[in-house]
């Protein structure tokens, strides 16, 4: 390859010097050279690489017309294939976060090397777990200069089509992949080592990181019960008697919507339980106890419950990846918010 | 989210949790008479849905087999 390498940079409407809020509907623009922010980044390139094109979006336009706005971003990277694509630093703005996340996305669907910057709390930032890479900011501007300094050595190698290093060693967000390599040391004597540092209060530090749970914000209160329409789910594994629709009992990639609007209750002649987890016996003989239909409709006939939702959802919840399962919780949350539900029992065994 | 297993709702974060019977009979005991198992079912699911009518700061527990009522926070 000779001569510098050929950047792409992206930002919003604001970064990019159109304006403001008002502005953020404003569509994909392109603009020759290096605008705004992206004076700053290419000093920190240095002299071996060159902002040829920075690509402006609006923060609303991106996030509410993704499709639309990733077609222009995949069209301008045709038209200049670019060695690399930085965007951002999107700091702790969530709607720009999201938009780096997306442009990266896109970059990296058409081959070219992408790069974001932004707060590991920024919404954008779980990209990091599909495989993107994003450097850590802090939340505001601030640290712009510091973001910049970390970004574009990273950019450079990836424009020169080299593999960056560990996340740790490298400074960027863990993407969650592992690689197998030579520690040198047999696994015993690393984790004696770590007990002992342990023991004796030394820094330490473990091999598996933890990775915490997402926290969701608590729903609000249902004002009145009795108007109330309210779903079911289980991860019991509740399946209709004979399993006719072949679920699985662990590990489940899918879960099943059944309707019981016609239900009074679940017969043990008509629903059992398949899952791997624990003893089916007891809720084959009344499956309500993992998924309490009888117990609603006694409560929906009193007036203390507006309504039973038509419809239940089922799987086994057993050594399911957590990604798996935050992707099932998702879908089932938003179906259930299409149709208007208020609240929703989840039965877990 | 009912669960025998509240603990693992909990530090999951599992906004609100209520305390089911155990794991192979979450809402219900088949040990007691088809009475009894109904009534201390119903129990369980009643406390479920009035914690749907509250407030919660982060995950919390409910206790409906607890002699009080009051919820325990998760720490």
């Amino acid at each position: 390859m000779s001569g510098p390498l050929r950047v792409v940079h992206y930002l919003n409407q604001f970064f990019g010097g159109i304006g403001g809020e008002e502005q953020a509907d404003v569509g994909v623009t392109a603009r020759a050279g290096a605008v705004g922010p992206g004076r700053l980044l290419e000093k920190a390139l240095g002299d071996d690489a060159r902002i040829e094109v920075t690509l402006i979006g609006g923060d609303n336009f991106v996030s509410e017309r993704a499709e639309e706005a990733s077609r222009a971003i995949a069209a301008e990277l045709e038209r200049i294939r670019p060695d690399v694509l930085v965007a951002g630093p999107a700091f702790g703005s969530g709607r720009y976060g999201l938009a780096c996340e997306l442009v990266c996305r896109v970059a990296r669907e058409r081959g070219v090397p992408a790069i974001t910057a932004m707060h590991p709390e920024n919404p954008g930032a779980s990209g990091a777990r599909r495989g993107l890479y994003i450097v850590p900011t802090g939340a505001s501007t601030t640290s712009m200069q510091a973001a910049l300094e970390a970004l574009a050595p990273l950019a450079c190698r990836l424009g020169r089509g080299e593999a960056l290093g560990l996340a740790e060693v490298d400074g960027y967000m863990p993407r969650g992949a592992r690689r197998v390599h030579d520690r040198g040391r047999p696994g015993y004597q690393r984790a004696l080592d770590m007990l002992l540092d342990k023991l004796h209060g030394r820094p330490y530090r473990s091999e598996v990181p933890y990775a915490a749970p997402e926290r969701v914000a608590p729903a609000a209160p249902i004002p009145d019960l009795a108007r109330a329409r309210i779903a079911m789910v289980t991860t019991g594994g509740l399946v209709r008697k004979g399993n006719p629709d072949r679920q699985v009992s662990a590990n489940a990639v899918r879960y099943h919507r059944h309707t019981v609007s016609e239900l009074e209750s679940l017969s043990p002649k008509e629903w059992e339980a398949y899952h791997a987890g624990y003893f089916n016996h007891l809720v084959n003989s009344n499956p309500n106890y993992i998924l309490p239909l009888s117990f609603l409709r006694d409560l929906e006939r009193q007036g203390k419950v507006g309504r039973v939702h038509e419809h239940i959802y089922a799987l086994p919840g057993v050594s399911t990846p957590v990604a798996v399962a935050v992707g099932h919780g998702r879908n089932i949350a938003a179906d259930l918010k299409a149709a208007g539900v208020d609240g929703a029992l989840l039965v877990a065994t | 989210m009912i669960s025998a297993i509240y603990n693992f709702a909990l530090t999951t974060g599992a906004n609100r949790v209520i305390r089911g019977a155990r794991i192979e009979h979450v809402c219900g005991d088949p040990t007691l008479s088809p009475e009894k198992d109904y009534a201390f079912g119903m129990r369980i699911v009643t406390a479920a849905l009035e914690t749907l009518t509250v407030a919660v700061p982060g995950p919390t527990l409910f206790d409906p087999l607890a002699s009080g009522k009051e919820a325990a926070h998760a720490s």
